[in-house]
C-alpha cells in the first residue's frame, strides 16, 4: 500500500508534467511564431514584430468572421440555456416518466458525431426546409450546447436541497417568486459555467460549421482554416494568438467574479 | 369548546399501491404541542405534509381553524414549517431568511426588520444576522429555521424530525428550547419524531402511529404507563411480555422488575410481594454493567407455562448485584403491569387502564 503509494507519486507526477507540456508547448509555438518579422510560418522566429498582428486586425475575413462566430455562439448558448434549463428542472424537481432516457436524449448530441448531425442537418434543414444557413447553424450549435445546459446546470440543482423550494412556498411564495427568489439564485454558478463552456464550445466549433458555411456566414474557425489551405504566412497564427488571449482574459474574469471550481464544478457553495 | 387548530377527517395517502397514511382522523388542539411519533414509514412525516399542503391527500379533508383547507397551496396555509435539513437559503443572510416569509407577505421594510429580529431573539441568535447560513453550526441553522417559521406568525407551527440531525447533548437542550418557545408564544405546534423519549418529554398530546394509522393518542403520562397493545408497548420501551395462565398478555418495563435471591429468607415474606403481584422463578443468563445500572437477562417461564427471555434494571443499591447461573425470583408489581389488547388493534382514544385483579 504505502510502497504503491511511494512508487505512484513520481509516475502520477511525471504524466502531469508530461500532460501540460503536450497542450501547452504547441501552443507556445504558435505564439512565438504570431511575433516574427519574417513572412512563414516557421519556429524559431526571424525577428521579433506585431507586423501579424496588425495584418490579423486589418484583414476582414477574419474581421466578420469574428463577428458571425460571436454572434453564433452567444445566441446559440442564449437558446441552449433557455431551453436546457426546463428540462434540468424538469428532471430534477419534475415528477416526469422517464427522466432517465429524458436525461439521455439531450445528452446524446456529446456521442453522436458533428460530422454525421450537420450532414444530417444540411440535409432536412438547409435542403428540405429551406432555412438559411444562420437559422440551421444557430439550430445545430444549439443541439451541441445543449448537453452542457442541461447537465452542468442540473450539478448546481442536484446538490441544493429540495427542500428550500418547499420552504419558500411555505413561507408564502407563488411557484413563480420561490423559482426565482430561491431556485434561480440556487442555478446561477451552473448557468454562468453552462454559458461559458457553451460559448467556448460553439467558437471553436469546427465539423458543424464545415458543413453548413456558405459564403455569406462562415464562422471564425473554418475561415482560419481556409486561409492556412491557401497561404503559410504568420497571419493565421497571430489570429490565434489573439483568440487565445481573449480566452485568458475571460477565464481571468470568471475567476476573479465566480472561481473556476465552481464554474467548472458547477457547485454551489 | 373551541375548534381544533387544525384537523384531519379520514385522510388517506396513496402512492402507487403502498398506502401510506390510511383513513385518519385527527384533532390538533389549539396552543399545545402534539407529536406524531412512529417508526419510520408510519406514514407521519406524510400527514405532516398533508397538513403543510406540500402532499394532497387521495381521500378526506383537511380542515386548519375549521375551514377547508384540502386543495389550500402551501402559500396560502399561513403554517411555518421548520425541515429536517432546516432548508435555510444558502445565499441570503440570517436576517434575511428569517424576513423571507415577511417579503413575500409584503409587510414593509422596518416591520420586516423588526419582526425578524424579534424572532431571531427569541431563538437566542439576536447578534448573528449578517452571518450566512454556512458560517453557523447545525445548531444555531436550526434555530435559524425555527426563527424563520415563527416570524410570519403562522396558524400552526410543524416540525420535521427537528432534532434528529443534532448530537445527543444539543437535542436534549433543544427539547425545553423548543417547549420554551411554544409556551412563550403559545403557538400550535405538530412535531414529528421517531424518538419516544422527545415525544415523552416535550408533548401535551402524544399520537403513536403504525403502518398509516393511529394506534394510541392521549397525554404522555396516560399513554406511557397503558401502552394499548405490544407494538406500542415496544415503543415506548417495555422490553417484557408475559401471557398470563387465562391467556391475557401483559407488558412490564425492566426497570419494573425486582431481583429477588432464592436463597435470601426475606424474599418469600409476604410484604415482599403484594397480593397481585406475578412471581417467577428464573436463571441468570447475562449481566451487562451500564453505570448507573445493570442490564440483566434472565430465562424464565411465564404463569402461562412458555419459556421467555426477560430483562430486568438491577441498581447497586437494592442489593448485591446477581451474576450468571444465579437463580433468582422475579417480581413484577402489579401496579407496573400494563395490560394490551390483542392485536390487530383498534385504534381508540386511550383510557388509563383499570388495575389488573385477579392474577
Amino acid at each position: 500500500m504505502n510502497q504503491g503509494l511511494r512508487l505512484g507519486r513520481p509516475v502520477a507526477g511525471t504524466l502531469a508534467v508530461a500532460g501540460y507540456v503536450i497542450m501547452i508547448v504547441p501552443i507556445l509555438f504558435v505564439v512565438a511564431t504570431a511575433f516574427t518579422a519574417g513572412s512563414t510560418l516557421r519556429f524559431p522566429p526571424e525577428g521579433l514584430s506585431l507586423r501579424w498582428f496588425g495584418e490579423a486586425l486589418a484583414y476582414s475575413p477574419f474581421m466578420e468572421a469574428v463577428v458571425s462566430s460571436l454572434e453564433l455562439a452567444v445566441l446559440a448558448t442564449a437558446l441552449a440555456l433557455v431551453l436546457g434549463v426546463p428540462v434540468t428542472l424538469a428532471i430534477h424537481r419534475g415528477r416526469v416518466p422517464g427522466k432517465g432516457l429524458l436525461e439521455g436524449l439531450f445528452l446524446s448530441p456529446l456521442v453522436v458525431p458533428e460530422l454525421v448531425v450537420g450532414l444530417a442537418l444540411y440535409q432536412q434543414l438547409m435542403i428540405g426546409l429551406h432555412l438559411d444557413n444562420f437559422t440551421t447553424l444557430l439550430l445545430g450549435h444549439t443541439a451541441l450546447l445543449l448537453p452542457y445546459a442541461v447537465r452542468v446546470t442540473g450539478a448546481s440543482l442536484a446538490l441544493a436541497d429540495p427542500a428550500l423550494e418547499e420552504a419558500a412556498r411555505g413561507l408564502g411564495a407563488s411557484p413563480l417568486r420561490a423559482f426565482l427568489t430561491v431556485t434561480l439564485p440556487m442555478l446561477r454558478p451552473g448557468l454562468i459555467s453552462a454559458g461559458l463552456l457553451g460559448f467556448v464550445t460553439s467558437f471553436n466549433n469546427v465539423p458543424l460549421s464545415l458543413l453548413l458555411q456558405t459564403r455569406d456566414f462562415r464562422t471564425l474557425p473554418v475561415t482560419m482554416l481556409d486561409y492556412v489551405q491557401q497561404s503559410y504566412d504568420p497571419m493565421v497564427a497571430a489570429a490565434s494568438t489573439l483568440v487565445l488571449a481573449a480566452t485568458v482574459v475571460v477565464a481571468v474574469v470568471a475567476e476573479r467574479t465566480v472561481g473556476f471550481a465552481k464554474i467548472f464544478g458547477g457547485i454551489n457553495r | 369548546m373551541t375548534t381544533p387548530a387544525a384537523e384531519l377527517v379520514g385522510v388517506t395517502q396513496r402512492f402507487g399501491s403502498f398506502t401510506a397514511v390510511d383513513s385518519i382522523d385527527l384533532r390538533i388542539p389549539r396552543g399545545r404541542l402534539t407529536t406524531l411519533l412512529g417508526p419510520s414509514g408510519c406514514g407521519k412525516t406524510t400527514t405532516l405534509r398533508m397538513l403543510a399542503g406540500y402532499a394532497s391527500p387521495t381521500s378526506g379533508r383537511i380542515l386548519i381553524d375549521g375551514q377547508d383547507a384540502t386543495r389550500t397551496p402551501p402559500e396560502k396555509r399561513d403554517l411555518g414549517m421548520v425541515f429536517q435539513s432546516y432548508a435555510l437559503f444558502p445565499h441570503l443572510t440570517v436576517a434575511d431568511n428569517v424576513a423571507y416569509g415577511l417579503t413575500m407577505r409584503k409587510v414593509p421594510a422596518p416591520e420586516r426588520r423588526r419582526r425578524a429580529g424579534e424572532a431571531l431573539e427569541l431563538v437566542g441568535l439576536g447578534h448573528l444576522g449578517d452571518r450566512k447560513p454556512q458560517q453557523l453550526s447545525g445548531g444555531q441553522q436550526q434555530r435559524v429555521a425555527l426563527a424563520r417559521a415563527i416570524a410570519i406568525r403562522p396558524r400552526l407551527l410543524l416540525l420535521d424530525e427537528p432534532l434528529s440531525n443534532l448530537d445527543a447533548r444539543l437535542r436534549v437542550q433543544m427539547r425545553a428550547e423548543i417547549r420554551r418557545i411554544q409556551s412563550e408564544t403559545g403557538l400550535t405546534v405538530v412535531l414529528v419524531t421517531h424518538d419516544q423519549d422527545e415525544a415523552l418529554e416535550m408533548s401535551d398530546e402524544m399520537v403513536l402511529m403504525r403502518a398509516g394509522k393511529v394506534v394510541q393518542s392521549g397525554a404522555p403520562r396516560d399513554v406511557f404507563p397503558a401502552p394499548a397493545d405490544r407494538f406500542v408497548a415496544e415503543f415506548l420501551g417495555y422490553e417484557n411480555f408475559l401471557t398470563l395462565a387465562d391467556a391475557r398478555e401483559v407488558a412490564v418495563r425492566p426497570e419494573h422488575l425486582r431481583i429477588v435471591r432464592s436463597d435470601d429468607p426475606q424474599a418469600g415474606r409476604l410484604g415482599d410481594v403484594a397480593l397481585g403481584d406475578i412471581t417467577l422463578d428464573a436463571v441468570v443468563r447475562d449481566v451487562a454493567y451500564r453505570g448507573v445500572d445493570m442490564l440483566v437477562t434472565l430465562d424464565a417461564t411465564d404463569p402461562a407455562g412458555a419459556p421467555v427471555r426477560l430483562v430486568a434494571d438491577h441498581r447497586a443499591e437494592t442489593g448485591p448485584a446477581p451474576s450468571a447461573g444465579d437463580r433468582v425470583r422475579l417480581v413484577a408489581p402489579q401496579a407496573r403491569l400494563a395490560l394490551l389488547t390483542p392485536e390487530p388493534t383498534t385504534p381508540e382514544p386511550t383510557t388509563p387502564e383499570p388495575a389488573i385483579e385477579g392474577i
